[in-house]
C-alpha cells in the first residue's frame, strides 16, 4: 500500500505528512524544498513527483511510505499499484489567500480569484468523479480545519482508515499549537 | 420558447437532422443543444485543468 497525501497546494498536505511521520509510518521525501516561512516545519516533498506524468518509475520505492503528490498529478498514478489517498479540504477562500502570499514575490498573472475558484471547484469535482470509479483507490477527505481543532478523532479515523497501528497521540500532538490559535483567531475575527 | 437563434448551413442542418434521429432525439433542436452543451462544458474543463496547471507550476509542485 502507498499512502498519497494530497490536495490543492495550501490546503494542509505538509501538516498531513508531519502527522504520518508523528504516527510513525516513513515518509517518502528528499528535503530539498527547504523550510520557509509559507511551511516553517518543511514541505515533506519528493522532488521526483514533480514529473510523475513523464517517469513513474519510482512509485514500488513509495511502498509502505506516504507521499505527498498535488492533486492534478493523482491522474497520472499508474493503476497497478493501491494507494490510500487523503486528500486534505480546505476553504477555498483560506487556499488562494495562502497560494497569493506565496505567490506575492512572482508575477500574479492569470484568473483573479473569483475564476480561479470556480476552476478549482471544477477541479476538486473532476477528480472525485475520477477516483470514485477507480478500483486502486481508496479515498479520505480530510478537513483542514478539523485537524486544526480536533486532531485526535481526526488521527484516529486516518488510523482506521489505513488499518496501521499509528501512535495516534503523537499524531495529535504534532499538530502545532499556534496553528489552532491562528485557526480560531481567524474564525472569530470580523 | 423561441431564445437567440444561430444561423447555420442548411447541408449541415440536414446533416444534424439525421444525426439526430439516429441518436434518437425526439427533436433536432434537442440533440443541438446537447452536443454544444458538451462542447461547451468540454471546453471549461479544459480551461480550468490549464489554469489549475499553471498556478500548480507556479507555486512549485509541479514541472
Amino acid at each position: 500500500m502507498i499512502v498519497v497525501v494530497s490536495g490543492l497546494p495550501r490546503s494542509g498536505t505538509s501538516l498531513m505528512m508531519q502527522m504520518q511521520e508523528a504516527g510513525g509510518l516513513p515518509v517518502l521525501t528528499d528535503n530539498k524544498r527547504k523550510a520557509d516561512v509559507h511551511n516553517p516545519r518543511g514541505y515533506y516533498e519528493y522532488e521526483t513527483v514533480k514529473r510523475l506524468a513523464s517517469d513513474n518509475t519510482w512509485l514500488p520505492e513509495a511502498e509502505g511510505t506516504a507521499v505527498k503528490i498535488v492533486s492534478l498529478l493523482l491522474y497520472e498514478l499508474p493503476d497497478d499499484l493501491d494507494y490510500h489517498v487523503i486528500f486534505m479540504r480546505r476553504r477555498l477562500a483560506e487556499v488562494l489567500r495562502s497560494q497569493h502570499r506565496m505567490l506575492a514575490a512572482q508575477s500574479m498573472d492569470g484568473p483573479d480569484d473569483d475564476a480561479m475558484r470556480q476552476h478549482f471547484e471544477r477541479h476538486l469535482t473532476e477528480l472525485g468523479q475520477w477516483a470514485a470509479v477507480k478500483q486502486n483507490i481508496h479515498w479520505l477527505d480530510v478537513d483542514f480545519q478539523e485537524v486544526i481543532t480536533t486532531p485526535s478523532p481526526i488521527s484516529q479515523r486516518i488510523s482506521q482508515f489505513l488499518g496501521l497501528q499509528l501512535d495516534e497521540q503523537s499524531m495529535a500532538a504534532s499538530v502545532h499549537p499556534l496553528l489552532h490559535r491562528q485557526v480560531v483567531e481567524h474564525n472569530n475575527g470580523p | 420558447m423561441f431564445g437567440p437563434r444561430i444561423k447555420i448551413d442548411r447541408g449541415l442542418l440536414a446533416s444534424l437532422t439525421k444525426a439526430s434521429r439516429i441518436a434518437g432525439y425526439a427533436t433536432v433542436d434537442e440533440f443541438i443543444t446537447h452536443v454544444l452543451e458538451r462542447a461547451a462544458a468540454e471546453c471549461e474543463r479544459a480551461e480550468s485543468e490549464d489554469e489549475v496547471r499553471k498556478r500548480l507550476q507556479g507555486l512549485g509542485y509541479m514541472d
